[in-house]
């Protein structure tokens, strides 16, 4: 670490070599916490997460009782046991609160007073954040999986949304209008995203184990459709048989920079696809547990050298190397299934909800403090030390530099 | 899990490294083999020829490599580069989405031309082993591609599939296949319950690999046993665990 600090001083490194690589270090030594706590509300499981992407203070978490709460994520109180306060919540006394399972929150993108969720009542929602009322609702035919909007678009404010019909619905947050459609999918859309690198392309996944790229201003159909095992896609005959799965496509999530997707399926398979040319990179990530019917929320690190991909599997969540396939770690410390987890991308932090009602907080765990800052114990808080005789303590640390 | 050494990154590892330290209990099959080529080679040979009185030619599944072999990408990559080569022939088998077969591709045109002796559609197979396999290597075929790139008239299609070549995948569209391979997937299908079912009877649901290889077997299992190890701990329907006293096989509930 001196090392890479000395190198930066002089120029000899460029200034982004040392924070990917610390941020790599902490992504690699996540933990539970038991500093940090968040406020535990809901009553049921927590089907969806959403840090906000300007200032990464507040998160919004949906849940299965209908209920959406929002959190204070900054730690001002300069003591490390610190518990996640709730700002506000959506609860079931208020009037506007939907009537089923929440399935996804989403911030607008560019300030939160706004926020937009969706819900097994058919209906969507835009809310604004200081009254939290809604300012607008988007009612539809069958259950709503999924919505997004587009994080970067200058030229269009649309929200893609996924529901039991085939058909992608794109509302238009400026007008109110929802006649854009997209046709080509067969069964129920259970999931849709949008490039975090060109404003009009958009991914879907259905349970038709098909995943399609659309380019929104196109009139005709989707451009791609991915295909597992990158045969040709020229031909019409050839088109109906592309799968990306053997099963149901639940999971979709962008790389950062927004040229690689990933996908996981029923099929307890992740696959990694170039966004550019749809071609499957082969990646064997082995098997991925997937036993949802529904979305499920993922999410890849940002900012490390070796990126990697948080899946929940079961009752913990995995954490793969996104180019190699390997199977780092496994976090393990719910009760219950995993559905969705976020990634902070600032702290190198990891927020992750379950059906067993609560958020949990992976933090990097820092490096043990030595033997001289015994004093300062109460200060940092108990992390786990007990009072031992100095002669007794092992004065060897794991530092290389 | 309790971990007394964090995981480091690539760019933080300590310049001294231990030489050769061995992780205990992991004994690599076959003298540490690195190349996936003779790693396909030694699984050849684990392949039970006097059961087909020798008609099939040998086969190997994709997932028993990554047994062996620890990073899965690498070990698909390098199978890739094979089957660009011509040397190597990838199958999709049928009972299981993601189970690929593997044989080298002179021993398939050898076996099917030999079965192929003194029947009426010898000469299209013929024609098919040398157009399409030495130039396409998918493991499918669509009407269109079969049509117009290969010239191949419906008739001599319908031969193809009556003599085993290929198999109905979609309307339109044929897998390729080995022929009379249907007892082959038979008693692997078999042998490969009756293992999991010996691991899964077993105190605690796990096993020895070194106790699983010496039990006897019975009748169901046909294949050598580390053939089927091999396809249990690959498929990961049973979790490698190392040990002091060895590989430990445990059974998935999934």
């Amino acid at each position: 670490m001196l090392g890479f600090l000395t190198a930066r001083q002089a120029g000899l490194d460029d200034p982004l070599r040392l924070r990917r690589a610390e941020s790599t270090r902490r992504v690699l030594s996540l933990k539970l916490n038991p500093d940090r706590d968040v406020d535990r509300i809901h009553g049921n499981g927590i089907n969806s997460l959403d840090i906000e992407a300007v200032e990464g203070r507040y998160m919004l978490s949906g849940g299965a009782d209908g209920v959406i709460v929002i959190y204070d994520l900054e730690n001002f109180s300069g003591k490390p046991q610190y518990t996640c306060k709730t700002v506000c919540t959506v609860g079931r006394s208020s009037r506007h609160v939907h009537k089923f399972s929440v399935e996804t929150v989403q911030w607008y993108p560019y300030d939160t007073g706004m926020f937009v969720s969706s819900s097994f009542d058919k209906t969507m929602k835009v809310w604004d954040t200081e009254t939290l009322k809604p300012a607008d609702v988007f009612e539809f035919e069958g259950n709503v999986y999924s919505h997004h909007l587009s994080p970067i678009a200058r030229k269009h404010s649309l929200i893609a949304v996924g529901t039991k019909n085939p058909k992608i619905q794109l509302c238009d947050l400026k007008s109110g209008s929802r006649i854009h459609v997209l046709q080509g999918h067969r069964a129920e859309v259970l999931s849709v995203r949008w490039s975090p690198r060109y404003e009009h392309i958009l991914a879907t996944a259905s349970a038709d184990s098909k995943v399609k790229v659309w380019d929104v201003r196109r009139a005709s159909g989707s451009l791609l459709t991915l295909d597992q095992h990158n045969g040709e896609k020229s031909k019409a005959s050839s088109e109906a048989v592309n799968t990306a799965h053997n099963g149901r496509v639940n999971g979709l999530c962008f790389t950062g920079d927004g040229l690689y997707l990933l996908t996981t399926g029923t099929d307890d398979r992740m696959r990694l696809w170039n966004s550019a040319t749809g071609e499957n990179t082969l990646v064997n990530y082995g098997k991925v547990c997937n036993e949802s019917r529904k979305r499920l929320q993922f999410t890849v690190s940002h900012g490390c050298s070796p990126e990697f991909v948080f899946v929940p599997c079961g009752s913990s969540v995995a954490v793969y190397a996104l180019h190699t396939g390997e199977l780092v770690t496994m976090l393990r410390g719910h009760y219950n299934n995993v559905d969705c987890c976020e990634f902070h991308p600032d702290y190198q932090e990891l927020y992750s909800g379950g059906k067993d009602c609560n958020i949990l907080a992976w933090v990097p765990v820092l490096r043990a403090s030595d033997v001289e800052e015994e004093s300062n114990n109460a200060i940092k808080g108990a992390v786990g030390q007990t009072s031992v005789n100095p002669a007794f303590q092992d004065a060897w640390s794991s530092e290389e530099d | 899990m309790n971990r007394k050494r964090a995981l480091i990154s690539d760019t933080f590892k300590v310049k001294k490294t231990r030489n050769g330290t061995e992780k205990f209990g992991a004994v690599s099959n076959g003298d540490g083999l690195t190349d996936v080529k003779s790693t396909v080679e030694y699984l050849m040979t684990l392949f039970p020829r006097k059961l087909f009185n020798d008609t099939l030619p040998q086969i190997v599944f994709k997932h028993q490599l990554y047994s062996i072999h620890s990073d899965k990408t690498l070990v698909d990559k390098e199978l890739n580069k094979l089957c660009e080569r011509g040397e190597l022939l990838m199958f999709q088998l049928g009972f299981d989405a993601e189970a690929f077969g593997l044989i080298f591709a002179s021993d398939y045109k050898a076996k099917v031309l030999a079965g192929e002796e003194g029947r009426e559609t010898q000469a299209t197979v013929k024609k098919f082993l040398e157009k399409v396999l030495s130039s396409c290597t998918d493991l499918s075929f669509s009407k269109d591609k079969m049509l117009r790139e290969f010239l191949f008239t419906d008739s001599e299609i319908t031969q193809l599939v009556k003599s085993g070549v290929l198999t109905v995948r979609d309307a339109g569209s044929w897998w390729l296949s080995i022929p009379n391979s249907g007892k082959f997937t038979k008693y692997f299908i078999q042998g490969r319950k009756a293992v999991l079912g010996m691991v899964k009877k077993s105190k605690y649901s796990e096993v020895l690999k070194a106790e699983l290889e010496e039990r006897r077997t019975t009748s169901h299992v046909k294949f050598h046993m580390k053939y089927h190890i091999h396809d249990i701990v690959g498929a990961e329907l049973v979790e490698s665990i190392p040990t002091t006293s060895g590989t430990l096989l445990r059974f998935v509930d999934s």
